[in-house]
């Protein structure tokens, strides 16, 4: 039910975006979020859900450096 | 990460369970091999975060008599098929004549209803707070472009109190993968006043093996605080995809709502908003659940109580071919996952 | 019961009809194998086979359904270690179908043909009501050499696994077609008859082989498994699939792993001919991405388990339920 998988967009025309999935091309609707042609985007039933961002690496370094300390 | 996997592997401290709530998350914990991975200690435990398999009777029910009255199709993901009302499934009604039709995309109805104007299409609005926000599209592109000949049958669910009522009414959790794709839409913040009700971690995942992985050992370590971690944060923040919270509150209000094997939770469901009730298919007052089989329980396995294979039918009476419960009858559900992936852990 | 579209999946549900009502009242002891062709004394051995093709659309990216009906059918003969010769081709049309499009795919049914270096040697025709459906039956006829001894109860301990190429592309272009999805995946559609009798002439110890159509590779793997009362182990990362049917997959929720395929085949080999069959098929025509995905290995009889990415264990059961629309 909560399928989704990130892409990247390709066009952005109106509230319609062309998102390339390793070569699958999908059509999503971006009204919940505004896109631009290269970002990352995580498609659900026809609709981007959200961008990504690059957070990923910093964040969870920090995380684990924390719960480290726990047993 | 292969520290990560040993610290699992040889943990030994007390027996611990940690709560899958995601469908996806269980699909995907059975794909990689995980519970192989992990010590003795650890055991995953499958919730309620099927929104197929939570579906009460009364709600086929009243699909199943919309398929079938003059100038009504239903429309639908596919796993709505094949789920049993009290006596007849979709599936049984498209033989009797009953107008169904299976998408993969709700929008798909906005071109239907837009094609034969003479007909209503009603929506099986089915899901989470990660699907809410697309059904609330469709109706803003119905309004947007006049067409009144589309309808939805909501049967929406939410995640926190859901949680809630189990640790309330089970209790013997301790901790909680928290659903990836519904935290991005409403953000990891909501899990913060049940962490601290209840003392418990919770962790938010993404949907490979490694990140699960991760969530997992932070829950290990992290046993017996009230701590929400967001191991998924590319795609989700502390407050989530604010513009499509406030789109689903133009439209929707939290509501009671019946789940299967539960009952009513209160404020655990949506609604239409009356100004928009001409949308509403008759939602409301869906709450009678009946049960098939007397020895089923799917109750049980969707709280957690006990696993799929603790159900007296399980791989005997009720299989893929012949389910006695929604738990086998959706691919999400923790039954059918359990079942063809021969998972006994 | 009625017959629902699960039970033209190709998996358990397919597998029971057959039990339940053709083979109980087909008996007999060729039948009975359930072999992908049928193995006959005569005045030289025989191998038949039969296969019906109802899929939708009719042209898709990479073939049609007359490619489709040669190649299913050439197939099951090939890996009944057979050579196959002679088909017969039997349509139904339904009102409505188009004559051109019948003549593309008759063309298309010749060029597969030629390719095949069989003869397509009788047909039949028939009309229905309808709204322009077409529907192929094809059987075939192959020659065994006397010696050929190829079937899904040889696989023992300590053979190893080989397929012969990327999974999901036939059943990703059909779903893209369907669903609009824009890519260039392509049904890998094929002969694989070449390949077969290489590997059968090779020298290399051929225990069993079967072409990875609906259910997908998980079925097919399962059906030795039990054929064979053994275990067999596959390596997750390296079974074979393109980033683009990955992808594919990804958007929808699919595992490649129980999808069908036109165009490629499985091969159980004895283990120390691993690497000369991988060499024999990597030098056929639809080879190229052949490699060998796991072995028959010692534990429990009519498993099939995969070590997946992180270094888990899964159990692969066959495809349950209807997998997913019509693909062949």
């Amino acid at each position: 039910m909560c399928v989704a998988m990130p892409g990247k967009v390709l066009a952005v025309n109106e509230n319609i975006a062309a998102v390339d999935f390793s070569g699958n091309i999908v059509e999503a609707q971006a009204d919940l979020v505004s896109v631009e042609p290269g970002d990352y985007v995580l498609v659900h039933a026809g609709f981007i859900l959200q961008k990504l961002s690059q957070e990923e690496g910093d964040t969870l370094a920090e995380l684990f450096r924390e719960i480290e300390s726990y047993e | 990460m292969n520290e990560l996997k040993k610290y699992l592997k040889d943990y030994d401290g007390p027996p611990l369970n940690i709560m899958e709530v995601c469908g996806t998350h269980t699909a995907e914990i059975s794909h990689c091999g995980i519970p192989g991975l992990l010590s003795e200690n650890i055991h995953l435990i499958s919730g309620p975060g099927c929104p197929v398999c939570v579906t009460v009777t009364d709600y086929i029910d009243k699909l199943t008599e919309l398929s079938l009255a003059p100038g009504i199709t239903v429309v639908t993901f596919g796993d709505m098929l094949r789920v049993m009302g009290k006596n007849q499934s979709l599936n049984d009604v498209k033989a009797l004549g009953g107008q169904v039709r299976m998408v993969y995309s709700p929008m798909d109805t906005l071109k239907f209803a837009a094609a034969d104007k003479t007909k209503t299409f009603v929506f099986a609005a089915v899901g989470f707070e990660t699907t809410t926000p697309v059904y609330v599209m469709l109706l803003n592109e119905a309004i947007k472009h006049g067409i009144t000949n589309i309808k939805i049958l909501t049967s929406l669910k939410t995640m926190p109190a859901v949680i809630d009522w189990v640790c309330e009414n089970q209790g013997n959790i301790d901790g909680f993968l928290a659903p990836g794709h519904v935290s991005t839409i409403t953000g990891s913040d909501i899990f913060i006043p049940l962490a601290e009700k209840y003392q418990l971690p919770f962790a938010v995942a993404g949907f490979g093996g490694e990140q699960i992985l991760e969530a997992l050992y932070a829950l290990v370590k992290c046993r017996g605080k009230a701590k929400v971690m967001n191991l998924y944060p590319s795609v989700v923040t502390a407050k989530g995809n604010e513009a499509a919270q406030e789109m689903v509150k133009k439209y929707f209000v939290p509501c009671d709502a019946a789940w299967r094997g539960i009952g009513v939770i209160a404020g655990s469901g949506m609604i239409l908003r009356d100004e928009y009730a001409a949308f509403d298919a008759g939602s409301a007052e869906l709450t009678a659940d009946h049960i098939h089989n007397p020895k089923c329980r799917c109750a049980q396995v969707l709280t957690g109580a006990i696993k799929p294979t603790q159900c007296p039918l399980f791989g005997t009476e009720c299989t893929p071919q012949a389910q006695q419960g929604a738990c086998m009858v959706s691919t999400e559900g923790s039954c059918y996952n359990y079942f063809v992936n021969k998972r006994k852990a | 019961m009625k017959i629902t579209m699960t039970h033209g999946s190709g998996g358990k549900a397919t597998s029971d009809l057959i039990a339940n009502i053709f083979a109980k009242h087909f008996q007999n002891p060729v039948l009975a194998k359930m072999e992908d062709s049928a193995v006959v004394p005569g005045a030289a051995t025989l191998a038949i086979t039969t296969d019906s093709f109802v899929v939708t659309p009719l042209f898709f990216n990479g073939g049609d359904i007359g490619k489709l009906a040669v190649c299913g059918t050439v197939n099951d003969l090939a890996v009944s270690g057979a050579v196959p010769k002679y088909l017969t081709c039997g349509f139904i049309l339904e009102e409505g179908a188009e004559t051109e499009d019948l003549e593309k795919i008759a063309v298309s049914m010749a060029e597969t043909a030629e390719e095949a270096g069989v003869v397509i040697v009788a047909g039949d025709t028939k009309v229905v009501e309808g709204s322009g459906g077409i529907y192929i039956n094809t059987s075939g006829v192959g020659f065994l050499a006397d010696s050929c001894c190829v079937s899904a109860a040889n696989c023992a301990e300590g053979d190893a696994v080989l397929l012969s190429g990327n999974l999901g592309d036939h059943h990703a272009a059909i779903l893209s077609a369907r669903m609009n999805i824009a890519n260039t995946i392509q049904s890998d559609c094929a002969p694989l008859n070449d390949m077969t009798a290489a590997l059968m002439k090779s020298g290399v110890r051929v225990k069993a082989m079967r072409d990875v159509t609906r259910g997908g590779l998980a079925t097919v793997l399962n059906e030795f498994a039990a054929a064979s009362q053994c275990c067999i182990l596959l390596n997750e990362e390296r079974i074979p699939v393109s980033e683009q049917v990955r992808g594919f997959c990804g958007i929808l929720g699919l595992d490649p792993l129980y999808m069908g395929n036109e165009g490629k085949m499985v091969a159980v080999v004895a283990g120390e001919d691993a690497q000369k069959a991988l060499n024999c098929m990597k030098n056929c025509k639809y080879g190229e991405n052949a490699a060998v995905i796991g072995e028959v290995a010692s534990g429990e009889a009519e498993t099939v388990l995969l070590n997946t990415l992180i270094g888990g264990i899964r159990i692969l059961t066959e495809l349950y339920g209807e997998g997913l629309p019509r693909i062949c």
